[in-house]
């Protein structure tokens, strides 16, 4: 498998895509630590099943938005695995208002949870990448559409974006890859979050060339490649992983759909 | 945290601490939004409590409770279930 032995950092990694991601390095052997954010049981069921694989997995609960909560979590990693190959910025948070109605808080919490974490993290990540590594950042494709009460996560994603390109330089020299995914809105629980009208998803179907919504699987083997030594010619990117949608404009509806495909592993 | 300190004046410095005023005082049927919290504030409530008695408080019970009162016998209750472990 192409990440044995591997040690794997995901961080929101126990549920939606993380959860997903978690998985999917797990089946390509890599050892899994899962960080959480509050439910345990959750954390413990996603570690479970990564076990299941014949990996190691382990949970730490740390919130982001927490500098020293980062700081602990990387103590913990290195006295436990005393090294780390990738690590996956996933934990993501965020206020759904509008920019006018966005106070102080709900901005520094979104920026310190979606962005400022990943630099934290990545910081510490890079020290216990002695013999190189694979930093992988999602972001969304709200850094750059606008999408309803979308603006703080938006902004932030758009900040992880220029971070993943700053530092796809800054450590190419130590054998530090970094990218981003950029995914359209993938069909998860978070979705709902953001979409209170019931005819949202067909009409992002509807809108997508590929026929359907992102499943959390199309973001997952996305990952896998990008952690893996296929594609180490690729820095500093955001790939875009969307069915196209970000392509057409408003209004666009593909003729047939000729080109839906499902999404497999 | 001191075994003086009650769960009540825990809560009220962390939600003092969380939106800011000092003013707070729970009553039995006061809220967070009674003080100006909105959603974010109650989450990082959630888990500076969380975080300051070491529980886990379920969300699913957690939507159960109506005021601040029936919020402090939750987490008394959580921090005597651990006790007993």
């Amino acid at each position: 498998m192409a990440l044995n032995g591997k040690v794997a950092l995901i961080t929101g990694g126990s549920r939606g895509i993380g959860r997903a991601i978690t998985l999917k390095l797990a089946s390509e052997g890599a050892d899994v630590i899962i960080n959480f954010f509050r439910k345990r049981g959750t954390a413990e069921s996603t570690a479970e099943t990564a076990r299941s694989q014949g990996v190691t997995a382990h949970i730490i609960k740390a919130n982001l938005a927490e500098p020293e909560k980062i700081d602990r979590m990387f103590t913990e990693i290195e006295n436990m695995f005393g090294r780390l190959d990738i690590l996956v910025n996933n934990a993501a948070s965020g206020v759904a208002r509008t920019a006018m109605e966005l106070d102080f808080d709900a901005w520094d919490w979104t920026m310190n949870v979606n962005a400022r974490a990943a630099l934290l993290c990545t910081q510490r990540a890079a020290r216990l990448m002695r013999n190189g590594g694979v930093i992988v950042n999602i972001s969304s494709l709200g850094s750059r559409l606008v999408m309803p009460i979308y603006t703080a996560v938006g902004v932030s994603k758009a900040a992880l974006e220029a971070l993943t390109r700053y530092l796809a330089i800054e450590l190419a020299p130590l054998g530090i890859r970094v990218n981003a995914i950029a995914a359209g809105p993938v069909e998860t629980e978070a979705l709902k979050l953001y979409t209170t009208d019931p005819g949202i998803p067909q009409q992002m179907v509807t809108s997508t060339p590929a026929g359907r919504m992102v499943q959390p699987e199309d973001v997952t083997n996305v990952v896998a490649f990008l952690c893996s030594d296929a594609a180490s010619m690729i820095r500093g990117q955001i790939i875009i992983v969307d069915g196209g949608a970000s392509l057409t404009s408003l209004g666009y509806t593909p003729p047939g759909d000729k080109g839906a495909q499902s999404a497999s592993t | 945290m001191s075994v003086n300190t009650s769960v009540e004046e825990t809560v009220k410095k962390i939600a003092q601490r969380i939106l800011r005023k000092k003013d707070i005082a729970f009553a039995p049927t006061t809220t967070f939004k009674d003080f100006g919290a909105d959603s974010l504030d109650i989450v990082q409530i959630l888990v500076a409590v969380e975080d300051t008695f070491d529980i886990e408080l379920d969300d699913e019970q957690l939507r159960n409770i109506n005021d601040t009162a029936g919020f402090i016998a939750y987490i008394e209750s959580k921090i005597a279930e651990k006790n007993k472990k």
